[in-house]
């Protein structure tokens, strides 16, 4: 290929390639499903990925939603994120979540477990209750 | 001024293989095709966003630098192009648009063409710009994290995150023939053995890369594995594993092959491979990183001048 040659093809390739890329990103990027499959928690001292769609599938481990996802109970649809309720800090106010609902006079109780807290009660003691699944740090939280 | 240095012309050997610069370029573009392709398959629509982008702003950073230094534009000769499509394949598929653009940038303008551009650059620049991308949002780069949207028919977690996390325990439901046709997360295209090794060996072949650097990187790999597995297998995963997973096959045949960053000489290549196979592995096992290999290219890259040092006498007097 000549010198000109050459420089009208990278110009053309460079254009075609840009607004396919765009093109792609703009309309084919990836969202979570719902429910989620496999869910990645960005944690200091290690990452935990949740096998989502392992604990609540058939077959797999099959939990019901109300499992974990457990109020309100008397729902049946629009199961909570984990994170609505149990916030990343400890705070003396009733979680945004509660409110939506809720009156501030009606909530009595404010003390609400920690994201973490929640995770670790719940996960260790269903798989030591059911004899499996990880119960050490470095068996979920990964490098 | 600069570019008049390149023509000092002191020792032998000289290797060319008859084409120029551009057909170089495209023909391992094509190579990288089929690892490509895999990756398409396997990732869709948002693969093909990422590797397209790459490219296209690797060419854009060429030729805005030549633009803002009054340089001839060198956007035709398909090196900035290759740098572009060779990053890409190592990252992943869910990749945001703006580490692709920060990481063209820093493989083009940080890392080729402040070194002078083409044939000057000291190290890879597309691993470089990898590895500055990987230490800087090193979550983007969790191959485990990146995935968590899509279902496959396959293990879905990332084998050396596996190995590094469980040892080789945590890789016993990996299937080694599975991992060489690219049933395995990683790279958009670095996951894809076959592929990688049609393309090194086209490459190999037509000369545009030196078998003696691929071959003796391979058998680093395989031979420092193979000690640590026979060490400690209950520590340590077979040679087999870590020449199949991680960014392993495209290091030996589109990263560590760079020509600017490798030696001229026989003997040099073979050290050159050997010690960046060796690092891999040790890396991988005693090392923090989870895959070793882009470190491990980069260090071999840093003492490339040395090595340039092993070569014949010269037969006369060099002026």
């Amino acid at each position: 290929m000549g010198s000109q040659k050459e420089l009208r093809f990278a110009y053309g390739l460079a254009i075609v390639l840009f607004v396919v890329g765009a093109f792609s990103y703009a309309a084919f990027s990836r969202n979570p499903p719902d429910p989620p499959l496999r869910m990645m928690y960005q944690v200091a001292v290690g990452n935990v990925l949740f096998d989502h769609q392992t604990h609540s599938a058939i077959p797999g481990i099959g939990l019901s939603c109300k499992d974990c996802h457990h109020h309100p109970l008397e729902e049946d649809t629009d199961t909570r994120a984990c994170g609505d309720c149990h916030l990343v800090k400890e705070s003396k106010k009733p979680p945004k979540a509660c409110l939506d609902c809720h009156e501030p006079d009606e909530i009595e109780d404010t003390e609400m477990l920690t994201k973490s807290d929640a995770f670790h009660a719940q996960c260790i003691s269903c798989h030591q209750d059911f004899g499996a699944g990880p119960v050490e740090c470095a068996e979920c939280h990964t490098k | 001024m600069i570019n008049q240095n390149k023509l000092i012309v002191s020792h032998a050997p000289f290797w060319h293989n008859g084409s120029g610069i551009a057909e170089r370029s495209y023909n391992v573009m094509g190579a990288a095709l089929l690892a490509v392709l895999a990756g398409f398959m396997r990732y869709g629509m948002p693969a093909v966003g990422v590797v397209c982008l790459s490219v296209s702003m690797a060419m854009f950073w060429e030729l805005a630098y030549t633009r803002l230094t009054k340089m001839p534009d060198t956007i035709g000769d398909g090196n900035a192009a290759m740098f572009g499509l060779v990053l890409a394949m190592m990252l992943p598929a869910t990749t945001p648009w703006w580490i692709v653009v920060i990481g063209t940038f820093l493989a083009i303008i940080i890392g080729r063409q402040i070194y002078g551009g083409i044939g000057s650059n000291a190290f890879h620049p597309a691993v470089l710009a990898t590895a500055i991308l990987i230490i800087s949002w090193k979550n983007h780069f969790n191959f485990d994290g990146a995935y968590v949207a899509y279902n496959f028919d396959f293990l879905s977690r990332y084998p050396l995150g596996m190995l590094k996390n469980f040892g080789p325990r945590g890789i016993a439901h990996y299937d080694l023939m599975d991992l060489f046709l690219g049933r395995q997360v990683g790279g958009i295209g670095s996951g894809c053995g076959l592929a990688l090794v049609l393309g090194g060996i086209y490459l190999m072949l037509r000369g545009y890369i030196r078998w003696e650097v691929s071959v003796s990187f391979l058998v680093g790999v395989f031979l420092t594995a193979q000690i640590f597995n026979m060490v400690n297998p209950e520590r340590f995963a077979g040679p087999l594993f870590h020449i199949l997973t991680g960014y392993t096959l495209l290091a030996a045949f589109f990263l560590i092959t760079e020509d600017s960053s490798s030696p001229v000489n026989p003997l040099p290549m073979v050290i050159y491979g050997l010690g960046g196979g060796l690092l891999v592995v040790l890396i991988r096992n005693i090392g923090a990183h989870t895959d070793g290999t882009l470190y491990a290219v980069l260090t071999m890259n840093l003492v490339n001048p040395l090595l340039d040092k092993i070569r014949p006498k010269a037969l006369g007097k060099v002026a």
